[in-house]
Parts: structure tokens; C-alpha cells; sequence
């Protein structure tokens, strides 16, 4: 597959490489061409609404499935013809549990070791280094069910990294978790990828993808947008400035003359703009008026899905607002 | 490869301990048959009653360590429900080395069950001497591994954990029923014998009892070709089952997805 000894092409290669990928189940076109790539020390948020292909990508990238047509390389791997190798060098947390309940976690983690070839006692040392580094000391020794939901996510982030890998995926790996595990959970992952790590993860958490260096919104099997979560919103149509002063009317005259749209609401001004982040500088510099209040407001991931696709992320919203209906007919859905 | 294979028996040995009570749970089985049902018949039957019961010690030993092994070969149902396989399944351990290790796993539990029913021989007037000991132990090893393979041949072809009893009812039963562990093969009606041919558990429990009273109904050559030949192609099958899952996460099971 590739011509360069696997040792280079390791360190120049892209974390996460999907060409013209397209997977079919019996009945469904899970993933019907995706193209994506995904930069080593990234973090990258794979974000769409449930059937809309997340997992089957996923699992292809993790070696579980094997692609229909098209291909799928982890730091220069391919996922079928070097599966070992992707496998050695990448850890996985899934959505549902993946330690044995009833054995300790410290336990779990040795055993884990021996599934990556580690001798018992380099498998124990391991372990000890992984629950030391997640600051599992107090909980290592108790059955895993014993614990915490939040302390048994990071078990399951201990595991993962018992290979020490260099792209860790993760899988909606919070999903049922309060906010403050969450966020504890995301501040362990963002230390990780200070260390140089690629992570990928699905969510359908928005303010979970807001963490990425950029996110890929996927629905019925194809990538609907790529970008930064800054992009994205901007591709919406950027933000709204929301302006209170003590003249509205010359304001909204100025406003009209410098090129803006502004908008009158019942109390305040209204700016739609690309960016409003950079232009607010400009307006509170120049405005002949007093400002009395300003606020900025960004549009959500979620009004980012809901422009592209006509559809909420929660469900189905049949009468999606205009400029929906890009979504193509039959849609996609997972097995 | 060696390194999974023991990684898969080291998980299942450490539950396997977590679940020592069923050990001696275990234990109520082989001797409800050897002390009731062998008490029982004995003192109605031609044979008398310690003979018989001596006669089925071997056959309850089989009894024990068949459901014992296919009991362990379970978890692999088990293990594709609960999440914690999926893990193992994205570690870089050949699936061969999976199937493996579930053998031996199979078959060290079965060992050990049948180890600790060992003890009751003199109760019944199983009288071991140094020779009988050695040739038991080998032949119940042989017995474990093959019964450990049936588990595994099995188990990795389903998916769901309630179909499971059913078939052991409708496989495990006649195959320790055909077996002649409670009854001389050699008086069986003509169909029984030809069936019990058939049978991979008669060949074990025939070696087993010929180690302990000297009497065998196949010749000892057969039975060890025979348990020897179902190891291997049993084996050989259920690794070909888990290579067929490669590409669909379900080590094969028919139907089976993880979501």
C-alpha cells in the first residue's frame, strides 16, 4: 500500500486519513463517501445526530469494520492491510463499558497489558504508571463496579491508554455523565493532547465538540461541514451584535452608512453579521452615540446543523426551516 | 499469538475465581448422581451398589467437567454483549489466539472441577494406585480439552445467551446419555452402540473408567485418535468462526451487532 518503510511514513503521515470512503450494510448505505483528514496533535470532533453514520465511521477507523469501497488510514496505516500495526498504535474508549466489572481496576489494566503483548511485570508497572499519571491511586484497588460513573469513565481512559498510544479515539465517551464528570473527564483528555496526542471523538454533546480544534458535522452518511467551531458558525452567517445606546435612532443612521443592516427590536439594535466578533472594536470606537450595553451572541453547532440539514440535532423536525432539503432522500441509518 | 492466548486465559481464570462459589455449586451435581441416582439404581440393579457406583464414578467425573467446560465456553457470548471483548478486540491479539485461549481456559476450569469431585473416589470404592492415578489424570486432561473444544465449537456461533441452555439441553444430554458413563455400553441395544460411535464423550468416558477398573469398550487407540481428531477440527473450527468476524466485529456470530 505504501512504498515508504512504515517507521517514515509514521512520522509524516496524517493522524486520521478517510478517502472516498463508503461502508453498506445488507440493507443501508451507512457512509456513503467520506472524505477527511485529520492532522497529527488535532483534536477532532466527528459530530451528527444519532444513525447518521458516526459510529460506522468510527468503527471502521478502529479496525472493527472493514470499509465497502474506498479506504481509511490511522497515522499512515491502513486500517485492513496493516490492521495490527493501527491497532498497536492507537487506544480506544467506547461508549459502552469496556472493563471487566467485577475486577479492580488496576486489575483490568495488567490484563490489558497482556492483550498488548507486555509481560506480566512490565504489564503491572504499566498499569501502576497510567493510574499514577490519572490520579486513580485511591480507587485502582476496589472492584471497577464500585466506583464512581465519572471514575469508571477514567478507568476506561486508563485502558485506553495502557498501549500508550498516539491517536486515541474516543466514542461518545461521557455519554450519561453529569456536567462536572464531563468536564473533569474532558480536562484529563485536553492534558493528553497537550502531550503531543491526536484525538478523535464523537459527540453529540455541542458544547463537547466546542473543546475540537476543528469538527466535522456528519448526517446520512456524508460530511456536511468541515471547519474550526468558529468557521462552521461563521458559515452560518456569523453572529448577532445585540446594541443598546442612548440614541438608537442616529446609531441605526450611522449604522445604515458604514454598511451594516441593523435591525430595530423592541428595546435594543440588532447586527447580523459574518463576524461580529471583529467588527464590535470598530462600532464601539466609532459610534457617534453613548453604548449603553452590548452583547454578542454566536450562533450554536447546533444552528450550524440545523441551516445545513433542516434539521434539529435532537430528532426529527420534519418542517425543517428554509434551506433544508440538502439532505439527500433515505436516509442512512446505522446497524 | 502465545501472549494472547494467555491474556484470554489469565481474564477468564481471575472470573473464573471471582465465581469460586459455582465451584462448589458445582460440586452438587456429579454428586447427586453419584451418591442418589448411583445409590439408588445400584441397590436396584444386578450390578449392586457400590459397584455401580464405582462403574459411574468415571461418568459422573465426565458429567462434571463437560458442563463445567461449556459453561466457561459461554462467556464468549457473554463477553460479545458486554463491552469489555470489543477491547480485545482492538488490541492487536490474533483471533485464533482468542479461540485458543478460550479453550484452554475451558479446559483448565473443567480440570479443576473435576479435581475437586476426585476426592469422593474411595466413598464410592475407586481405589487409585500410582499407575490408575497417572493414567485418570491423563485421560481426564484429554477429556477436558475435547469437552472444552465442544464448548467453544458451539458457543462461538451464537449470539444470544438464552438459546444457549436450550441447545446444551439438546446437545450436551444425548451426547452424556448416549456416552454410557451411567450404564455398560456393552448391554445397550444395538442403535445406542452404533450412536455412541458417534459420540466424542463415550471415547472419553471410556478411557477414563478403563484407567480406573481396567475395562475397555473401544479400543484405546481409537479413543485417542478420535478425542485427539475432534480436538483439532472442533478447535480448528471455532477459529475459523472468530477469523470470519474479523471484518464485522461479531467474531462471526450470526446476526449479532454490537449496536
Amino acid at each position: 500500500m505504501n512504498p515508504t518503510p512504515p517507521e517514515a511514513s509514521l512520522k509524516n503521515a496524517p493522524a486520521v486519513e478517510v478517502r472516498a470512503l463508503v461502508k453498506r450494510y445488507e440493507k443501508v448505505e451507512a457512509l456513503r463517501g467520506i472524505d477527511l483528514t485529520v492532522q497529527p496533535g488535532e483534536m477532532f470532533a466527528l459530530l451528527g445526530p444519532n444513525g447518521a453514520g458516526k459510529t460506522t465511521l468510527f468503527s471502521i477507523l478502529a479496525t472493527l469494520r472493514a470499509p465497502t469501497e474506498g479506504g481509511a488510514k490511522v497515522l499512515g496505516l491502513d486500517v485492513v492491510a496493516e490492521r495490527d500495526a493501527v491497532r498497536r498504535a492507537m487506544g480506544i474508549v467506547f461508549q459502552e463499558p469496556a472493563i471487566e466489572q467485577r475486577l479492580t481496576g488496576r486489575d483490568n489494566l495488567v490484563l490489558m497489558g497482556l492483550f498488548y503483548g507486555l509481560s506480566s511485570s512490565s504489564a503491572k508497572k504499566r498499569a501502576a504508571e497510567i493510574i499514577g499519571d490519572l490520579g486513580l491511586a485511591d480507587v485502582a484497588d476496589r472492584p471497577a463496579k464500585t466506583l464512581s460513573g465519572g471514575q469508571r469513565r477514567k478507568l476506561e481512559l486508563a485502558r485506553a491508554l495502557v498501549c500508550n498510544p498516539r491517536i486515541l479515539f474516543l466514542d461518545e465517551a461521557t455519554l450519561g455523565l453529569d456536567v462536572d464528570a464531563r468536564r473533569a473527564f474532558w480536562a484529563q483528555v485536553s492534558a493528553l493532547t497537550a502531550a503531543g496526542r491526536t484525538v478523535f471523538f464523537t459527540t453529540h454533546y455541542m458544547e463537547e465538540a466546542e473543546v475540537a480544534n476543528r469538527i466535522a458535522l456528519i448526517d446520512a452518511g456524508r460530511i456536511v461541514a468541515l471547519g474550526t467551531p468558529r468557521e462552521l458558525k461563521t458559515q452560518v452567517g456569523g453572529g448577532v451584535v445585540n446594541l443598546k445606546t442612548d440614541d438608537d435612532a442616529k446609531a441605526r443612521l450611522w449604522l445604515t452608512e458604514h454598511g451594516f443592516t441593523p435591525e430595530k427590536t423592541a428595546s435594543e439594535l440588532m447586527i447580523i453579521h459574518a463576524d461580529p466578533a471583529s467588527i464590535l472594536p470598530e462600532l464601539l470606537r466609532n459610534l457617534p452615540v453613548k453604548v449603553q450595553r452590548v452583547s454578542v451572541h454566536e450562533p450554536s453547532l447546533e444552528d450550524v446543523f440545523l441551516k445545513l440539514t433542516g434539521r434539529g440535532f435532537g430528532g426529527d423536525k420534519p418542517d425543517g426551516p428554509p434551506g433544508g432539503g440538502r439532505r439527500p432522500p433515505g436516509r442512512g441509518g446505522e446497524a | 499469538m502465545i501472549r494472547g492466548i494467555y491474556a484470554v486465559l489469565v481474564i477468564d481464570l481471575k472470573r473464573f475465581w471471582l465465581d469460586r462459589a459455582r465451584m462448589i455449586m458445582g460440586l452438587a451435581q456429579p454428586l447427586l448422581y453419584l451418591f442418589v441416582l448411583g445409590a439408588g439404581i445400584g441397590s436396584s440393579s444386578l450390578q449392586g451398589g457400590a459397584n455401580y457406583q464405582r462403574f459411574i464414578f468415571p461418568g459422573v467425573l465426565a458429567l462434571s467437567m463437560l458442563f463445567t467446560a461449556t459453561f466457561a465456553a459461554i462467556s464468549i457470548v457473554f463477553d460479545r454483549q458486554i463491552g469489555f471483548f470489543k477491547a480485545v478486540l482492538v488490541a492487536p491479539v490474533p483471533r485464533p489466539a482468542i479461540a485458543l485461549g478460550k479453550v484452554a481456559a475451558g479446559a483448565v476450569q473443567a480440570a479443576i472441577q473435576g479435581l475437586i469431585v476426585l476426592p469422593f473416589a474411595p466413598l464410592v470404592s475407586v481405589h487409585l494406585g500410582m499407575i490408575e492415578t497417572v493414567e485418570l489424570l491423563g485421560s481426564m486432561t484429554l477429556a477436558c480439552i475435547t469437552f472444552s473444544a465442544i464448548g467453544v465449537a458451539f458457543a462461538s456461533r451464537f449470539n444470544s445467551v438464552t438459546v444457549f441452555p436450550i441447545v446444551s439441553n439438546a446437545v450436551l444430554l444425548p451426547m452424556f446419555f448416549l456416552s454410557g458413563a451411567l450404564y455398560p455400553l456393552e448391554k445397550a441395544p444395538d442403535w445406542m452402540k452404533l450412536a455412541a460411535h458417534a459420540d466424542p464423550v463415550a471415547y472419553a468416558v471410556d478411557l477414563m473408567r478403563g484407567a480406573v477398573l481396567h475395562t475397555f469398550f473401544f479400543p484405546v487407540w481409537l479413543s485417542l485418535a478420535v478425542l485427539t481428531g475432534v480436538i483439532a477440527v472442533l478447535t480448528y473450527s471455532g477459529v475459523q468462526v472468530l477469523k470470519r468476524g474479523e471484518d464485522d466485529s461479531s467474531l462471526g456470530a450470526s446476526k449479532f451487532t454490537w449496536k
